[in-house]
């Protein structure tokens, strides 16, 4: 990796190191994941397998961070891969959490809105496409340049997100929050719709600038959701009640959504109830909600 | 994770018939042909040409590595794809087993949500473990990593492989029927021909003989 010049350490994952670095020959920053290879019985993980294919397969789109390639090195006789990434600043988490607190604590332009979703539904239309789904979508997977205003879609399982200091994986792994009702309640059979569920929790995250369904198990969790668009029936969605994870639950009838989110207009608002439809049928696509009347007012033509 | 669905039992082994030949023919070829052109030596080159045939080599595989059968399509697709990104490095009778051991290994852990370990398939293949690591390395920097398998291009091999059988054989080949969605990365079939190392590995290790290639 002499290509290479180290330049801090700016996270770690359960796979190894995450380094920010220097193209010596170009200067262009880049992040180097490091992971060691257990030379043992098993090999290469089939995680890193798959998430690596995956990437190479994905990363041609704008919207998806570019893996710029795999480097194979012995260091001592131990063997590691060095996954090599095209470097952001940013990510979505650190982006709002500036605008929340601090000296320019301020609500995020409607128009950065507007188009950060636009390309997070281009990004996830691209991986639905390839018949990918993410499955763990939230801001800290989402790298941000500031300075272009542009965002892309990161870790599919294997990157984590590396922008993060390392401090503040520990409990957010673990975040619940971005989590579809459909995952929550137990059901074995995933689609697309979870990452639309995701899409619609970052989207509203952005306009209040902190969560929406902030809960802390799986249960409050669901809680959360059910008070603001009201306690599932058989009749919204057929089978919730026979999934393996659902009890009897408080009641509740459906709030206004645009309460949650003073600042969207109708349209804004109208998209929003179609990603947090509780039944996965009836969830809007990604590739749909890029036709959405929302979407009417961007200059698409940059994109 | 994938699953072939066999209407007859009969279809993998001619399946396996088949690639044995198409590979052995393929094989045989290049052998002559290196003769004219100078071709790399890769680490999957051995340094004598293995005795086992490629038939008999790849029925052993077939019975010891219990991987979903769509695994040896998958494995095909990846040997069509490594020669493909790798002009000079041809299948001939010298690579062709462990180019064969690897890929199904490979296809087996890309595909399968059980599967077993280098180690195992060492075993199977009749290398070293360390051999097996390497081996597996290299393969998938020679592909550049280019594992997934869409349904359409799964759907187009298996079409082909059958419409090839066909024309080897005067009996009618059974359709290869696969769920549309099991080639999906992250879907999860129900129906998961998986095996369990811990529980199969020992009975699996009594039967099996020595090889060495």
């Amino acid at each position: 990796m002499e290509k290479y010049e180290k330049l801090e350490k700016v996270g770690e994952g359960t796979y190894g190191k995450v380094y920010r670095a220097k193209d010596k020959a170009t200067g262009q920053l880049v992040a180097l994941k490091k992971t060691r290879l257990e030379m043992d019985e098993e090999g290469i993980p089939p995680t890193a397998l798959r998430e690596i294919s995956l990437l190479k397969m994905l990363s041609h789109s704008l919207y998806i961070v570019r893996l710029l390639c795999v480097e194979h090195i012995d260091k001592n006789g131990k063997p590691f891969l060095y996954l090599v990434f095209e470097y952001l600043d940013t990510d979505l988490k650190k982006f709002i959490d500036s605008h929340r607190k601090g000296p320019n604590a301020r609500p995020l332009p409607p128009s950065l809105i507007q188009s950060f979703l636009y390309q997070l539904c281009k990004g996830v239309a691209h991986c639905h496409s390839h018949g990918v789904l993410h499955r763990d979508l939230k801001p800290q997977n989402l790298l941000v340049d500031k300075e272009k205003g542009i965002l892309k879609i990161a870790d599919l399982g294997l990157g984590r997100a590396f922008t993060v200091p390392m401090k503040s994986y520990t409990h957010e792994i673990v975040t619940l929050w971005y989590r579809a009702p459909e995952v929550l309640l137990g059901s074995t059979h995933y689609s697309t719709a979870v990452d639309m569920w995701s899409v619609g929790c970052i989207f509203a995250e952005m306009v209040r600038r902190q969560a929406l369904f902030p809960g802390d198990s799986e249960f409050q969790q669901l809680l959360y959701i059910f008070r603001l668009v009201g306690t599932p029936t058989d009749k919204q969605w057929p089978g919730v009640t026979s999934l393996r994870d659902w009890h009897v639950y408080p009641q509740w009838e459906p709030q206004n959504l645009a309460s949650a989110v003073p600042a969207l207009g109708p349209d804004g608002v109208d998209l929003l109830a179609n990603m947090l439809k509780f039944n996965p049928a009836d969830r809007i696509s990604a590739k749909a909600a890029l036709d959405h009347p929302y979407f009417d007012s961007l200059d698409k033509s940059q994109f | 994770m994938a699953e072939l669905e066999l209407h007859n039992q009969n279809l993998m082994p001619k399946l396996i018939d088949y690639l044995s030949s198409l590979l052995q023919r393929v094989a045989e070829a290049n052998d002559i042909n290196v003769r004219f052109q100078p071709q790399k030596i890769s680490v999957f080159h051995g340094l004598t040409r293995p005795n086992i045939s490629i038939q008999s080599y790849l029925e052993r595989i077939f019975k010891y590595a219990n991987c979903s059968p769509c695994c040896f399509v998958v494995a095909y697709v990846y040997l069509d794809r490594f020669t493909q990104c790798q002009p000079s490095l041809p299948i001939n009778s010298f690579n062709i087993h462990r180019l064969l051991i690897t890929s199904v290994m490979i296809a087996a852990k890309f595909m399968d949500d059980m599967y077993y370990n280098n180690a195992y398939y060492a075993k199977v293949g009749g290398i070293s473990t360390t051999e097996m690591n390497f081996l597996e390395v290299d393969f998938l920097f020679g592909l550049g990593f280019h594992l997934n398998v869409t349904p359409t291009t799964f759907q187009t091999y298996c079409a082909y492989l059958q419409k090839e059988m066909l024309l080897l054989q005067p009996v009618v080949v059974p359709p290869i029927n696969f769920e549309d969605s099991s080639l999906l990365i992250g879907s999860r079939s129900p129906k998961l021909q998986y095996i369990c190392y811990n529980e199969d590995e020992s009975s699996s290790q009594q039967q099996q003989q020595q090889l060495v290639v």
